[in-house]
């Protein structure tokens, strides 16, 4: 009886163990693109990344419509950038782009070019922008997974929790 | 005073006489209470030298046939008592009474039947469940039954989830003893519920501090200890089982145990329980996705005679729980709407599904246990188990990968516990030990998430020695040494970028192991010497009136989320890190107790001073911008911390059917070095009951109060957020300090025997909890943003003893 107890002492275990594998993140978002295009200028595309130590900015003309195209991007291995914008669109019952505004007034809504989930409504990866006056101020830009609606107005309408929330400077000039 | 203990073992092994000796002798007689002369039942007379021994029956009557003639010696064991000797010579058939004397400082009144509870500690107060009180709470977790014990709180996380909370501090310390040995669980993590089934156990000690070195000198909170039942040497075959039904969840358990034992010392015992609920309810809203599926089985096998035996004893337990579905949030501006809103926001109808967040766990305990009686003084237990224990978290995810752990890890643990117990007379005790444990932890990288807590293996050797001195029923004298040493080896990968932000590559160079460029994979290495000791006395003042005192001293070291928790938190809106830099805590902490306990008035007090230094605690340290905006950082770090309170109860006993009970418990804890109150510190906490049997149909009534007051000692970890409301960017602050209400419960108990024949005793009980459906919030319940408690609960519970 003792003999058998302190035999099973010996089976103290690995010796060598190999080292832990690097995990490969497969939901990290590290950074936004907004591209704009408009009928009479460049197009413009602006990033958001995690390094960026300052807000970054964009600048549109007044009175002006933008089609205005979001991506959302994995760059965690420069070699291997994963567009997980195509993931959002796949689940477009289960996430919601919107962006809301403060400074400068502008309206924003679905392109023709959108992404519609099961019910019709707008995802807004792909929308118009409608700039008025100029001014500046404040874009800030929302991914929202498993909204509670998928129509509101404003951000705490829709609920669900939020996996993007980031802030760009806008400038709309004359 | 010539007998001081229960029992008198008799060592002297007197030669047989030769061949030809008459061995027909009969010796019989009754093992009575010297004080009220009650029978005892349960002690063991034994011949020292022969395998001829009898057990006392609810009479108090045994009886030995096959007795030799000539001198013998003879032992008298039981439970809760020392062994006492005493040699006759044996020339006919004898009958001998036997007057046993329990010690002042252990129970006061004789409880007759088999489930005695021994103590563990005689110099600090103990706080019990016997089997019929944990039969009552048998549909609920570990932390809700001791919940009702003084001094012990819950830290939960939602309503299916909670940790014991002892003196103020959880996790690693306070340890949980089940079978002789530590559950090996990740205890550490604050939303791990411990993974064991009370069921599969006749009771339930909590003992403050550490004051029983054996298991652990690192609880400077306490340990709870669960006893299975002691098996008998007869022929018998013996169970129970409890049928619940819960109104609150719509669902129940079912537990059942059966015992088989032998006269020749075998037995083998079986326990399954099984339990499910549904989406529970607070009184205005129902609680979406906290159902709960448990299910638990465990085997024993062993043979017990008096001098030696052995035992294999195997567990499994498993449960999957849902965490509040409203809970889970993105950032802080979810947080925000989540504290400004009365309801959860998010409220589907009923259903059993258990879908993410929601927590798996699967634990499996394999033990071997051997004891002997190596001589008249000394015994020998041997105790090694293997425990493997993985546990599962899984969050709302993108791309149909909810189904897909977030994290995923698997312990291991091998545990060898050896003591050696030396009675050297009447007066003196000694234990001397040897504990050791491998413990290995593997993080399945498979997740796709960054491991939270990194591969790791731990290695630890331990020595201890207690003993204890009682040269009379009225002063005892115990104390204890233990040291360990612990060796932590780990292995992962920070982001080169926080590595060198936050100066470990100036600190801890040596720990690089290997570049990945973005990533690098660090091999951590700590030592730790801890050392431990406890000294107390124990002292009856006059009749009844017993004073204990002692002085605990417990070094802890780090533990692995403390010094490797790199991470996210959802429901919790933090971002957490550990740190490298952590030493480990030191702990003295004092105990007093005063008890008095007497038939009809029965009180205690036991307060307790305890002073932390180098104390590992988590505490806020900036803000961070990720891309879900910015996060409240918190990091673990040290502090001296001083902690004081008090626990107290009082009883009386107006007559044979009523009684009234009453306890309340108060802690204090301040962080010196910041000077500011200690977070999620228990507040004053008041109980009181009356109770009332009807005779003689054996029918109970209890009505309880429970009062927990408002904590009005707590920091401000309140934080800032920038918030875009109606085109405008206006800062807000984000209120997670404030401790909610005073609130009072009033739950009710009702106890009907149904039938009394002697193979099958049956009862059914009628329990609602929170009876008039108060709405309140916890303190200590770490979701107590996102929804209330839970409303009024009517059980139902059928038990079957045969």
């Amino acid at each position: 009886m003792l003999g058998a107890s302190f035999t099973l002492l010996t089976v103290f275990a690995s010796c060598s163990k190999d080292d832990p594998e690097l995990v490969e993140e497969q939901e990290l978002i590290t950074a936004v693109e907004l591209k704009f295009t408009s009928a009479n200028t460049a197009a413009q595309t602006v990033r958001w990344t995690l390094d960026t130590n300052s807000t970054p900015s964009i600048v549109l003309q007044s009175n002006t419509q933008y089609q205005v195209a979001v991506s959302f991007l994995d760059e965690s291995d420069p070699a291997d950038v994963e567009d997980i914008t195509e993931e959002v669109k796949e689940e477009a019952d289960e996430h919601q782009v919107f962006y809301e505004f403060s400074g400068v007034s502008l309206d924003f809504s679905s392109a023709d070019s959108d992404v519609l989930d099961s019910n019709n409504n707008p995802l807004y990866v792909n929308s118009v922008w409608n700039t008025n006056a100029s001014g500046s101020g404040t874009v800030r830009l929302y991914l929202i997974h498993e909204p509670l609606t998928k129509t509101s107005s404003n951000r705490s309408g829709f609920g669900g929790e939020t996996d993007v929330e980031v802030d760009f400077t806008i400038v709309v000039q004359e | 005073m010539k007998y001081f203990v229960c029992f008198l073992l008799l060592a002297v092994y007197w030669p047989t006489a030769i061949n030809g000796q008459s061995c027909e002798y009969q010796l019989e007689g009754q093992v009575i209470d010297l004080h009220d002369n009650l029978p005892i039942f349960g002690a063991v007379v034994a011949i020292e030298g022969t395998d001829l021994f009898g057990q006392t029956d609810e009479e108090g009557n045994y009886n030995i046939t096959g007795l030799c003639k000539g001198f013998i010696r003879i032992s008298v064991t039981h439970a809760l008592c020392d062994t006492i000797e005493r040699n006759i010579n044996l020339r006919s058939n004898t009958k001998l009474n036997f007057e046993l004397e329990h010690h002042i400082n252990e129970l006061n009144e004789i409880v007759l039947s088999e489930n005695e509870i021994r103590r563990i500690s005689a110099s600090v107060n103990e706080s019990k469940l016997n089997a019929d009180q944990l039969t009552r709470l048998s549909n609920q977790s570990l932390s809700e039954t001791l919940n009702t014990l003084v001094g012990v709180s819950s830290l939960k996380t939602g309503s299916s989830i909670a940790k014991p909370m002892i003196h103020g501090l959880y996790g690693s310390r306070v340890a949980i003893i089940a079978n002789g040995m530590r559950l090996q669980d990740q205890e550490w993590g604050a939303d791990h519920a411990p993974t064991i089934d009370l069921n599969g156990f006749e009771s339930v000690q909590v003992i403050k501090g550490a004051a029983a070195l054996k298991y652990g000198g690192d609880t400077a909170g306490g340990m709870i200890v669960l006893t299975p039942e002691k098996k008998g040497i007869k022929d018998s075959l013996y169970g129970s089982s409890v049928l619940n039904g819960v109104a609150n969840g719509r669902g129940g358990s079912g537990s059942s145990r059966l015992t088989k034992t032998f006269s020749n010392g075998y037995y083998v015992s079986g326990q399954f329980t099984a339990k499910q609920f549904g989406d529970r309810q607070a009184p205005d809203y129902l609680l979406t996705n906290t159902g709960l599926k448990e299910t638990s089985i465990g085997i024993a096998l062993g043979r017990t005679k008096i001098q030696t035996g052995w035992e294999f004893n195997y567990k499994r337990f498993q449960n999957e729980t849902g965490i509040l579905r409203s809970a889970h949030i993105g950032n802080i501006g979810d947080l925000l709407r989540a504290l400004e809103s009365n309801v959860p926001l998010r409220i589907d109808s009923f259903d059993y599904d258990i879908t993410s967040p929601k927590q798996q766990a699967l634990h499996q305990n394999l033990q071997v246990t051997y004891f002997d009686q190596l001589s008249d003084e000394t015994k020998l237990k041997l105790d090694y188990n293997v425990q493997l224990s993985n546990r599962k978290e899984f969050d709302v995810r993108r791309g149909n990968r909810s189904d897909r752990a977030a994290i995923d890890l698997t312990l291991q643990t091998h545990e060898f516990l050896g003591s050696l117990e030396r009675q050297k007379r009447f007066n003196w005790d000694f234990e001397w030990g040897i504990n050791g444990v491998f413990q290995d932890n593997y993080s399945n990288p498979e997740t796709g998430v960054k491991r939270l807590i990194p591969d790791h293996q731990r290695y630890q050797l331990a020595s201890f020695i207690t003993g204890k001195y009682s040269p009379s029923n009225l002063f005892l004298w115990e104390w204890g040494l233990r040291a360990d040493q612990i060796f932590l080896n780990a292995q992962k990968f920070y982001d080169t970028t926080d590595w060198k932000q936050r100066g470990y590559e100036l600190d801890f160079a040596e720990f690089e192991q290997k570049d990945f460029g973005t990533q690098l994979l660090v091999n951590p290495k700590y030592n730790f010497t801890n050392i431990s000791g406890q000294t107390g006395i124990s002292v009856q003042l006059k009749e009844g009136i017993t004073s204990t005192f002692s002085y605990i001293l417990t070094q802890r070291a780090p533990n692995v989320s403390e010094l490797f928790s790199d991470g996210l938190h959802h429901s919790l809106a933090a971002i957490e890190y550990g740190s490298l830099n952590l030493g480990k805590e030191t702990s003295h902490k004092l105990i007093l107790g005063i008890k008095k306990e007497s038939k009809v008035f029965s009180f205690g007090f036991d307060p307790f001073l305890n002073s932390i230094n180098d104390f590992i605690y988590i505490n806020p340290s900036g803000v961070e911008l990720t891309i879900r905006g910015a996060f409240p950082v918190w990091e673990y770090q040290a502090t001296d911390v001083l902690m004081w309170g008090i626990d107290a109860y009082v009883s009386i006993r107006f007559s044979d059917q009523f009684s009234y009970d009453a306890n309340a418990a108060y802690t204090y804890a301040q962080n010196v070095t910041e000077n500011k109150p200690l977070i999620s510190t228990p507040p004053l906490s008041l109980f009181q009951q009356l109770s009332y049997t009807f005779t003689p149909s054996k029918i109970e009534i209890q009505l309880a109060h429970r009062l927990t007051a408002r904590q009005n000692r707590f920091p401000n970890t309140n934080f800032l957020v920038n918030q875009l409301e109606l085109g405008e960017i206006s800062e807000r602050e984000v209120d997670v300090s404030t401790p909610p209400d005073t609130y009072q419960i009033l739950d009710l108990y009702f106890s009907l025997p149904l039938s009394k024949q002697k193979k099958l005793k049956s009862s059914l009980r009628f329990i609602i909890q929170n009876l008039t459906n108060v709405t309140y919030n916890d303190y200590l319940n770490r979701l107590r943003f996102y929804s209330s408690e839970l409303g009024r609960n009517i059980q139902l519970q059928l038990v079957l003893n045969y």
